[in-house]
């Protein structure tokens, strides 16, 4: 037992952080349940490293601790400390300040699970822990679009999850436990199986806002504050295709799945960037780009137990999507959330612009950058699986997705003409993490031997 | 021994990141750093050169380890093929920065886009290895982009874009045919040496890789039909961001064509040799025809550009097709020639047409008349130039496509039709000397002055170049044969 707890450190550190910054800020002390809250996710960060390499379990099976569970922690847990950065820089001095950076923790502790679940009912762990906070921290602003934003994210949360759960039960029927490393035991009854996956994929698809399950995302966007769209569109997402791929990595093999899931990866993509195509709010044409980027983790959805680079990409890929989104959306916080907001703003501040165009060209997937090593990965995945199709329909999205990005391009760099806009505002808070993620969506690509060595 | 490939390469990106430092330093300083950095980097391609290649393979290669989990690697190495190619990058963006020290306009940010375009050039023609070259074949979009959205003319926002997403679905296809060869190659690696010395698809895999690679190379080149963007992207650029444009990133089009679909998949292209010996043929002469029927200066060297870069798809097509080994090595003897002496003539034309729109805000030629009296040294550098262009014998490109034809009628008989287009691009450039430069001057063009220092400086050095290439090809062919003879495929 205790050889297992010691497995598990990093997430008992992040639930004690979690209930010592409740403390701070019970006590109205929101700077110390700040402190509390980076330092603790960091710790729990650095006790991660010491996991890596490992491929064991805990609790008879259930909690996993593998390549995918320990890079979703090292990938996740300081992405929760750059939201918390930015939350602070938008919501500092309000009131339950501390409550915000509670509920990111908590929703990344069930992120986390959904990483690293090996049973069912972890899944549905999972997906409680981190929905609950997540509806919370979108209506944390009180106004009319937050509220109805939540109201309709927490609706679609409970259908969705019902659906899950009345799936999951003929998984446990048919199988008898409810852990996924059983799940071969299906191998003859394909029908449960896959009422089982549709299930499933309607559950998390919601988390991970793939099409057609993706209706909440850009409203709650739109509707939440800048810094807690960030994080949605980042840490729960991530979470969920993770928990996807621990799924589908216990599926019988024969069966039409993958197929199943290039579909909805095809769906998902292409609607995501024809959508975006059309927005005039940056934030609501990030919304759908980054419902556009979750049609490209499917690639290696697919390839999950044919292709080894299956993991490897995904490992590439969520931490690439993670700086850049991030990055992305620091600037809007910096800049505005229109993108009449934008016009000529890289013409007067030029770091920031830089930044911007950087951020944007690695969710394009341009080389040198992380999107592009995360995408090429991705591809080679699908095409070691024999889906080569999938991969062109992706590589037409990416020149899609060109086109989207470059409209914030070409707009900050027209010609200033009119006063209106104001000059971009600096926060020295959103300027480390635009700094932070600036340098990894750089330094990824050169130094992506350091995610691949520890994997083999 | 000095890592003098890669010094050579990441100068430039030095320079930049030396811009960018001093960002807040006059507008000389920024020149001045490019024009040293550059010449620098023209320093370093002159060293590779006097170190040469290799008999067979790549020579002077430089190895560091980056992802060997999955077999790639920083490799980068030159032959025959790419050590000219590189040499012609380091002068044409030397003779750019020159020609460039009068831009006033945000100039530091000028700068810096242009040396990284330099680091993305010859990172292209050096890459041994799939990823690298794609990561530079890359970054070159970008920032030409950005080079002709900010320093562009008119209607440049629109051209930028069309550029950008156009190439970029070019350049795709590659992406998925380098990942084909990687899934196939055995052990798997991204290392275009073991791909070219073992080339890792066979039948209808090899095909469908080589049609990916086509289409992204025919793109680039450009080949007729997919050649739409040329013409805006060129009208719209800057003068030097045209020189580059044309004098080097359509090399990379070709160069692939030759790196990759030829060596790598060498069955599949003699298989489909005829059909792209058929784009070759029409690309050239619509080319030439085209650039007949326009009235823009600048549009109608675009356009002979596509004539030109026809004749080294046709040269290519025709070495894919020989039996000989003798005739092979003529054909891509003429094509990689015909890429450098291109580079420099169509880099000294769109020079002077840059020039003279600085002048005179016009590119119409029906708006000119007599300049040669009123700006004899401009007039006779474009004559030159001209003449140089339309394959006059002593000049730079009559060397190149006297042997691609030589080897063309040695294959492939019927497709010296080609040659109609000399005579087409004879005409149009007489007929676009008569109308600039011959009668009588026009009034309002009087008082137009003579080029000045800056600008015989950074023309000069094309003019000779293009006379010595002429003259004595054998200077850059010996090291072009050297590679080109022992091609095996």
């Amino acid at each position: 037992m205790a050889a297992e707890l010691a497995l598990l450190t990093p997430e008992i550190t992040l639930l004690l952080t979690i209930v010592f910054a409740l403390v701070a800020e019970m006590l109205r002390l929101p700077r110390i349940a700040l402190g509390v809250a980076l330092s603790g996710l960091l710790l729990a960060s650095g006790l991660s490293l010491p996991l890596l390499g490992l491929d064991s379990s805990v609790f008879g099976g259930t909690y996993r601790i593998d390549g995918l569970s320990v890079w979703a922690k090292l990938i996740l847990l300081p992405a929760t400390a750059l939201s918390i950065l930015l939350a602070r820089a938008e919501l500092g001095g309000s009131d339950r300040e501390g409550t915000v950076y509670v509920l990111l923790m908590l929703v990344t502790l069930g992120s986390l699970v959904l990483a690293s679940a090996g049973d069912t009912m972890l899944l549905v762990l999972g997906v409680l822990l981190s929905g609950l906070g997540s509806f919370a921290l979108v209506a944390y602003p009180r106004d009319d679009a937050a509220t109805e934003a939540a109201m309709k994210f927490f609706v679609f949360a409970s259908v969705t999850g019902a659906v899950m759960i009345f799936g999951l039960s003929y998984w446990f029927g048919g199988t008898g436990t409810t852990l996924l490393s059983d799940l071969s035991r299906l191998e003859d009854s394909r029908l449960i199986a896959s009422v089982g996956l549709v299930a499933v994929i309607v559950g998390l698809g919601y988390k991970a806002s793939l099409v057609p399950f993706h209706f909440w995302a850009p409203d709650a966007y739109q509707g939440a504050p800048v810094s807690i769209a960030a994080y949605m569109s980042v840490v729960p997402k991530i979470g969920a295709i993770l928990a996807l791929a621990q799924v589908v990595r216990d599926l019988p093999l024969g069966s039409d799945w993958p197929l199943l899931v290039a579909v909805i990866s095809v769906l998902t993509m292409t609607y995501g960037y024809l959508a975006a195509l059309v927005q005039g709010k940056v934030v609501r044409l990030l919304a759908y780009s980054s419902i556009a980027q979750a049609g490209y983790f499917l690639l290696a959805i697919v390839a999950v137990g044919t292709s080894p680079l299956a993991t490897t990409s995904l490992i590439i890929f969520s931490a690439a999507y993670a700086v850049m989104n991030l990055g992305a959306f620091a600037v809007v916080m910096c800049i505005g959330r229109s993108l009449d907001d934008f016009a000529a703003a890289g013409r007067r501040n030029v770091a920031i612009g830089i930044a911007m165009v950087v951020f944007l060209l690695s969710l394009a997937g341009i080389p040198p950058l992380a999107g592009f090593v995360g995408k090429f990965l991705l591809f080679g995945a699908a095409m070691d699986a024999g889906f080569t199709w999938l991969a062109i329909v992706a590589i037409l999205n990416s020149v899609l997705s060109l086109a989207v990005y470059l409209r914030i391009v070409v707009v900050m760099y027209r010609q200033a003409d009119t006063q209106a806009a104001a000059a971009p505002v600096s926060l020295p808070l959103v300027n480390l993490v635009i700094v932070v993620a600036f340098a990894f969506t750089l330094g990824i690509g050169l130094a992506a031997q350091a995610l691949l060595g520890p994997m083999g | 021994m000095l890592p003098i490939v890669s010094i050579t390469l990441f100068l430039p990106l030095l320079g930049a990141l030396l811009v960018m430092a001093l960002r807040r330093s006059p507008a000389s300083i920024a020149h001045l750093i490019g024009i040293v950095t550059s010449g620098l980097t023209l320093l370093g391609a002159l060293w590779m050169w006097s170190r040469g290649v290799n008999e067979t393979g790549f020579a002077q290669v430089e190895e560091l380890a980056w992802m060997p989990a999955i077999g790639a690697a920083y490799r980068v190495g030159v032959d025959g093929i790419s050590l000219p190619l590189v040499l012609l990058s380091a002068v044409l963006f030397f003779l750019s920065f020159i020609y460039s020290a009068k831009v006033k306009q945000r100039p530091h940010a000028y700068v810096v886009l242009m040396l990284l375009l330099e680091t993305a050039a010859i990172g292209t023609f050096t890459a041994l290895d799939a990823i690298l070259f794609y990561v530079f074949f890359e970054v070159s979009l970008v920032s030409m982009y950005f080079m002709i959205a900010g320093w562009g003319h008119e209607d440049r926002q629109r051209a930028a874009l069309m550029f950008f997403i156009y190439t970029l679905l070019g350049s795709l296809p590659l992406l998925l045919a380098i990942l084909g060869m990687y899934l196939g190659s055995e052990p798997q690696t991204f290392d275009m040496r073991a791909w070219i010395d073992n080339p890792p698809l066979s039948g209808s895999a090899a095909m469908l890789a080589l049609a990916a690679m086509l289409f992204t190379f025919a793109v680039k080149i450009p080949v007729f039909p997919f050649h739409t963007w040329l013409p805006a992207a060129h009208v719209q650029a800057p003068a030097a961001g045209s020189v580059i444009l044309a004098g080097v990133m359509l090399k990379f089009g070709t160069y692939g064509l030759v790196r990759f679909s030829l060596q790598m998949t060498p069955e599949a292209f003699r298989e489909a040799g005829i059909i792209v010996l058929a784009f070759g043929v029409v690309a050239a002469l619509y080319g030439a025809f085209a650039a007949l029927a326009q009235s823009d200066l600048k549009r109608m060297i675009a356009l002979t550009s596509v004539n030109h870069m026809g004749y080294v798809v046709v040269g290519v097509a025709i070495a894919a097709l020989a039996v000989d080994p003798a005739v092979r090595a003529t054909a891509l003897d003429g094509s990689v020639l015909q890429m450098v002496s291109h580079g420099l003539v169509t880099g000294a034309l769109f020079l002077l047409v840059g020039m003279l729109q600085d002048r005179a805000h016009t590119r119409e030629m029906d708006r000119f008349g007599g300049l040669l009296k009123v700006t004899p040294i401009l007039g006779w550098s474009f004559v030159l130039a001209a003449f140089a262009s339309l394959g006059l014998p002593g000049l730079a490109h009559f060397p190149a496509e006297f042997q691609i034809f030589l080897a063309t009628l040695r294959v492939e008989p019927v497709a010296v039709v080609v040659i109609l287009g000399i005579v087409v691009t004879a005409g149009l450039y007489l007929r676009a000397i008569g109308k600039v430069f011959l009668g009588e001057p026009r009034e309002q063009w009087i008082g137009m002055k003579d080029l000045n220092a800056r600008e015989v400086l950074s023309l000069a050095p094309l003019l000779i170049l293009i006379v010595v290439v002429g003259i004595a090809p054998a200077l850059l062919l010996d090291v072009i044969h050297k590679t080109t003879a022992a091609l095996q495929f």
